[in-house]
């Protein structure tokens, strides 16, 4: 060992600028030594293999994809994230490198956040990475609109919340167990936390894993005729950056962290995080469902968001357009060529609508967690005529692929749309059923109340059932050649809307 | 004086480490010799401010250390190599100093400089780069050195340097060891006379608690003159003031 060359270093406290610098020298190799980097690996393979192959196999809606993004990648990334926060809050124990470290001048609690921070900031980096490719994926599939940022702010705030629970709890039990513990136990904390959730105006609903109406789940109706409705979203962020001040501000708290200026400066940090945190849960109880479907809280919510979004709808070439939502723009085709057949029976006729258009839905909460979905007004409305149509997929349920859609969209508002012209429904008369049961079956759809294709269809005339009147009259009205049916719609719609043809006068 | 302690005592639960000690030093090497449990590390800990004193008086490098702010400045200016050295397996070397550095607050700027310094006066220069996880004992014990005179202190608190060191080593070791008593305080706990006797201006020895001799190692060989315990004169004043301190 040889004798010292280097000058005695400087007494001085180092400046601002020398002491960031330091801290980011510091923060360099706590970033080179993090358990964190070992997660990540796992974290992205967890995520591959449930949320983005999940995702991806949506329409390539952006609200879809991002309200499913959000909650997916949480439950990815919550175990390998709080695992790796506890085993690095748990370090110096571990390690046995307590004294070393509490004889230096720099505080503790500055020690630790410089520790948290590398590991919350590859957590981040990591998820961040992942959303990167799923939206840049989706930008390239996407007919319309833009990537959705609220719910990747409330992941990273989550990250940042769950990374410093998990230190936090490594740091004040320090074990070898308290890290796969911790990364167990905040799994099914987070999981359980929707249990609770109870129609719109739940406290709950604070958990970040909620996007929106809990139990309808991710749905394509929300955010394109409307606005997304960030209330929920900043009430989250709130509530997740709160919870993190006052976790890493309680890190502070204990003597020998810092001196009383740093202790009660990290008091006060401490009671204003868990103060913002309760303030965002108290606003999350107030949300209610909006009738766009999204949450909205009256003390953050922005009247302009109410406004529809302007749109140029997108088109389709056949004798009745097909008139979509840009967003749904994908579709388009495959429901165009679905309605097709439906459209041609009805165009040219005198009341048909001009134009097939698709419409928002509104929503309603309902008992419990049951949210109802349905058309704000009449089917058909105005001069001439416009056709108001749902797609499947704007309805709380599953999401389905675009032949799946387009299949259930000829099912439901191919009927709908014929008994709409015929001015068939309830009060309607044995004529006009059979009219229209007999278009259903010309269109090639099945024909109503015939099992089991068409059993449970909506609007099905429970008249037209085989073996009765209106049965035969429609099986002959549609045997007709389209161009006779159709001459003889031309001639006597109107009177079969008024109710004045009867079984017998139909062809 | 840099360490000014005057009937100070650490309990640890119903048991007393460390027992009304008096103690002032200077600049050089103070050697705090002992049997096992005689209080040494107890001391060491007390004087590197990982835990308060119980009660009595503690002054170091003219500061008091029960105070935060004059504490921190106490540990800009301290090194400590504690007898159970902690690590982290994935470090090199020179990572190991460097965020010992850095925790010390010295400028960033100088850093890796004194980085280098410090790894190269324990002869680790070309191991640098190596994790921590594939040093031997004495290396680790060498690297645990490094961290401790990286920001040049002023107090300098080694629990057991020399163990696991080589006798090779343990020679350079003194060398160095002498080297910074030249303008620090630097306390040395061991259980090794002949360190003692090549490396240190004066010499405390421990028992129960109580420092029972505070000499120079002239002084402690003259107490041995005439006891019979001990293959080296320095052993025998050792052996002879214990025996006084426990008849």
């Amino acid at each position: 060992m040889t004798a010292p060359r280097v000058p005695a270093t400087a007494r001085r406290r180092p400046a601002t600028r020398r002491s960031g610098l330091a801290s980011a020298r510091l923060l360099r190799l706590e970033l080179r030594h993090n358990a964190m980097l070992w997660m990540l690996p796992v974290a992205v393979a967890l995520f591959w293999f449930t949320t983005y192959r999940k995702t991806m196999a949506m329409p390539p809606l952006w609200n879809l994809r991002a309200a499913n993004m959000q909650s997916g990648a949480l439950a990815d990334f919550i175990t390998p994230v709080v695992g790796a926060a506890a085993w690095m809050g748990s370090r110096e124990a571990r390690r046995h490198t307590t004294d070393l470290v509490t004889i230096t001048a720099r505080p503790r609690w500055a020690r630790l956040l410089t520790t948290w921070a590398a590991t919350t900031g590859w957590a981040i980096a990591g998820c961040l990475g992942c959303l990167a490719v799923l939206y840049t994926v989706t930008a390239r599939q996407a007919g319309w609109g833009g990537p959705l940022w609220w719910p990747a702010a409330v992941v990273a705030a989550s990250l940042a919340a769950l990374s410093a629970i998990g230190f936090a709890a490594g740091t004040l039990v320090p074990g070898r167990l308290t890290a796969p513990l911790a990364a167990v136990a905040a799994f099914f904390m987070l999981a359980l936390s929707t249990e609770l959730i109870v129609g719109s105006q739940s406290y709950w609903q604070i958990s970040p894993l909620v996007t929106g109406p809990w139990d309808a789940g991710p749905n394509a109706g929300v955010g394109t005729f409307y606005p997304y409705l960030p209330d929920l979203s900043i009430a989250q962020a709130m509530f997740l950056a709160g919870l993190t001040i006052a976790v890493l501000a309680a890190l502070a708290l204990p003597r020998g962290s810092g001196g009383r200026r740093l202790r009660a400066a990290a008091a006060a940090a401490c009671a204003g995080g868990l103060v913002a945190a309760g303030t965002a849960v108290a606003l999350a109880g107030t949300g209610k469902l909006d009738a766009h479907g999204m949450i909205a809280i009256p003390a953050l919510h922005d009247a302009a968001n109410d406004r529809p979004i302007r749109f140029s709808p997108v088109c389709s070439q056949t004798a009745i357009p097909v008139c979509l939502n840009p967003a749904y723009a994908s579709y388009l085709p495959a429901v165009a060529a679905a309605l097709k057949p439906v459209l041609h029976e009805i165009a040219g006729l005198p009341g048909a609508p001009v134009r097939i258009s698709q419409a928002a839905v509104t929503y309603q909460q309902g008992a419990g967690n049951s949210v109802g979905a349905s058309l704000a007004g009449p089917p058909v409305s105005g001069r001439p005529p416009v056709y108001h149509l749902l797609l499947p997929d704007q309805l709380p349920g599953p999401v389905t692929t675009v032949s799946e859609l387009a299949a259930a969209a000829r099912l439901t508002a191919g009927p709908a749309i014929l008994a709409s012209v015929m001015g068939d429904g309830p009060g309607a008369s044995q004529a006009q059923h059979a009219v229209t049961a007999a278009l259903v079956m010309a269109a090639g759809l099945p024909p109503h109340g015939i099992p089991p294709a068409a059993d449970g269809q909506p609007g099905t005339p429970p008249e037209v059932t085989p073996g009765s009147p209106a049965y035969a009259a429609a099986q002959r009205f549609a045997a007709l050649p389209a161009s006779a049916r159709h001459a003889w719609l031309v001639r006597h719609l109107t009177a079969l809307r008024a109710g004045r043809v009867t079984l017998a006068q139909l062809p | 004086m840099n360490v000014e302690i005057s009937g100070l005592t650490r309990r640890f639960g119903r048991t007393t480490a460390v027992a009304g000690v008096d103690l002032q030093a200077g600049p050089g090497v103070l050697g705090l010799l002992g049997p096992n449990g005689a209080g040494k590390t107890s001391l060491l800990r007390v004087m590197a401010t990982v835990v308060p004193p119980t009660s009595g008086r503690l002054r170091l490098l003219g500061r008091d250390p029960g105070q935060y702010g004059p504490r921190r400045e106490i540990r800009r200016r301290l090194g400590y190599l504690p007898q159970n050295l902690g690590y982290y397996p994935g470090f090199t070397v020179a990572e190991f100093v460097e965020y010992f550095a850095l925790l010390k607050e010295m400028p960033a700027a100088r850093v890796p400089a004194a980085v280098a310094a410090a790894v190269e006066r324990v002869e680790l220069g070309g191991k640098a780069k190596a994790r921590l996880r594939t040093l031997s004992g004495g290396m680790l014990r060498r690297a645990g050195i490094a961290q401790a005179i990286v920001n040049e202190p002023e107090l300098l608190l080694l629990d057991e340097p020399t163990a696991g060191l080589d006798p090779e080593q343990r020679v350079a070791f003194r060398g160095l060891l002498r080297h910074l008593g030249q303008r620090a305080t630097v306390v040395v706990s061991t259980h090794l006379v002949e360190d003692v006797g090549a490396a240190c201006a004066r010499v405390a020895l421990m028992d129960r608690g109580e420092i029972v001799f505070h000499g120079t190692p002239a002084d402690l060989t003259a107490r041995g003159q005439g006891h019979g315990i001990g293959d080296a004169p320095l052993e025998r004043g050792y052996s002879a003031v214990i025996s006084a301190a426990r008849s």
